[in-house]
C-alpha cells in the first residue's frame, strides 16, 4: 500500500515534468491549501505564508525532473514548503527551537500521558505557545513527522528533537489546563 | 503516543482551516515558471566570430612563441655582457688608477709619457674590437679571454713603467758604497 502512496497523482506529475501548464495549476490546485496551512502554521502571518507557498511551487515545478517517488509529491512539496520556512524564521532570527538547555536533556523529561483533548483548544494553546516551541510542535504533532526527520529538519539530534518536544508538549498541556 | 497525541494525529486535518488566494498566487507562480527565456546565441556559432577568433588565437600563439624566442636570446646576451661588465669594473679602476700614477709622476718625461699613453692607446683601440666581437656573439669565451689578456697586458705595461721609475730612483740615491 506505501507504494501505492508514493505514486499518488503520478500521471499528474509525468505531465508536469513536460512543463505542460495545464497540468501545474491542476497539480497546484490539489495542493495549495494544504502547503498554504503549514506556512501559515510555521510563519504566523499570511503575507509570509503566501511568499514561501509561492516560492516552493516555483522551486517544485523547476526541480520536478529530480523528484523521483521516494515519497508522494505531496510529502516531498511539504518538506520544501517546510524547510523554506524554517530557513525564513532563521533569517529574521526567530528561534525555532527553545532558547535554553539545547544540549541538555534533563532527566525529569519524562513522556507523560496526556488525555485527548478538544482540537480548538489545542490551536488555542498552540498559539499561545513561546517562540521555539511551536515549530517542534506542528512539526511531531500535526505534520506528523518523526525524531528523525525534525532532527533534520531543524538540524539537531534526535535525542534532542525528543526532549524538546516532551517541554513543548508539556508547557501545550500547561497552557490547554488554563484556558 | 499517548492518547492527546493520538488525537491531534488523528484529526491534523482539522488544523487546514484557512484557504489560500489561489488565482494570486497562480499569477505569480505562472509568471515566474513561464517567463520567455532570453535568447542565446553562443558567438562561437558566429562564422565571422569564429574566423576572427582563429585568427586572434593564431596571433596569440604566434606572439607568445616569438616572445619566448627573443627573450631567451636577450637572456644570454645579458649573461655575457654581465661577465664583460665585472671583468670591466674590475680592471678599468686598476688601469685608471695606475695610468694616473704615470701622469702623476714628476721623474717621468712628456716623451716617456706620450710614448707610454700610446701603448695604451694601441691597448685601447684592440679593447673596443674585441667588444665589438662580443657583441656579434662570437666565441665568447675566447673574446672573454682575449679581453682579459688585453687588461692584464695594460697593467703589465704600467707595472713595468713604475718599476723602472722605482729602479731609477734607487740608483740615484745610491752613493755608490755601502756602509
Amino acid at each position: 500500500m506505501e507504494t501505492d502512496i508514493r505514486f499518488t497523482h503520478q500521471t499528474l506529475v509525468e505531465q508536469c515534468k513536460t512543463g505542460n501548464p495545464s497540468s501545474q495549476y491542476e497539480l497546484y490546485s490539489l495542493y495549495v491549501d494544504a502547503m498554504f496551512n503549514v506556512g501559515l502554521r510555521f510563519l504566523g502571518n499570511k503575507e509570509d505564508a503566501e511568499d514561501i507557498v509561492q516560492d516552493s511551487f516555483v522551486d517544485a515545478f523547476k526541480k520536478l525532473n529530480s523528484f523521483k517517488y521516494e515519497s508522494s509529491f505531496g510529502a516531498w512539496l511539504k518538506r520544501i514548503v517546510i524547510n523554506k520556512s524554517i530557513n525564513h524564521l532563521r533569517a529574521k532570527r526567530v528561534p525555532v527551537v527553545p532558547m535554553e538547555a539545547h544540549e541538555f536533556h534533563l532527566a525529569d523529561e519524562e513522556p507523560m500521558e496526556t488525555d485527548a483533548v478538544d482540537v480548538q483548544k489545542v490551536k488555542m494553546g498552540i498559539a499561545q505557545l513561546p517562540e521555539g516551541y511551536k515549530q517542534i510542535i506542528n512539526l511531531y504533532l500535526i505534520e506528523g513527522y518523526d525524531h528523525v526527520e525534525i532532527g533534520e529538519i531543524l538540524d539537531i539530534s534526535t535525542s534532542t528533537s525528543k526532549s524538546q518536544y516532551h517541554r513543548a508538549k508539556k508547557k501545550l498541556v500547561e497552557i490547554i489546563r488554563a484556558l | 503516543m499517548d492518547n492527546f497525541e493520538k488525537h491531534i494525529r488523528e484529526n491534523a486535518a482539522q488544523f487546514n482551516e484557512h484557504k489560500a488566494d489561489r488565482a494570486k498566487l497562480w499569477a505569480n507562480i505562472s509568471a515566474e515558471l513561464h517567463q520567455p527565456e532570453p535568447k542565446v546565441i553562443p558567438l562561437w556559432k558566429r562564422p565571422m566570430l569564429r574566423i576572427a577568433a582563429s585568427i586572434v588565437l593564431l596571433l596569440g600563439i604566434a606572439g607568445f612563441i616569438g616572445l619566448s624566442v627573443l627573450s631567451g636570446g636577450a637572456t644570454e646576451t645579458q649573461y655575457v655582457s654581465k661577465e664583460l661588465l665585472e671583468i670591466d669594473m674590475h680592471y678599468k679602476g686598476l688601469v685608471s688608477y695606475q695610468v694616473q700614477l704615470v701622469q702623476n709622476n714628476p721623474n717621468l718625461s712628456e716623451m716617456d709619457k706620450a710614448e707610454f699613453l700610446s701603448f695604451m692607446d694601441e691597448l685601447d683601440a684592440e679593447y673596443e674590437t674585441l667588444r665589438d666581437e662580443m657583441r656579434n656573439n662570437l666565441d665568447n669565451e675566447r673574446v672573454l679571454e682575449a679581453i682579459v689578456a688585453n687588461y692584464k697586458k695594460r697593467i703589465e705595461l704600467i707595472e713595468n713603467l713604475l718599476r723602472q721609475l722605482n729602479d731609477a730612483k734607487k740608483s740615484d740615491e745610491d752613493y755608490g758604497y755601502t756602509l
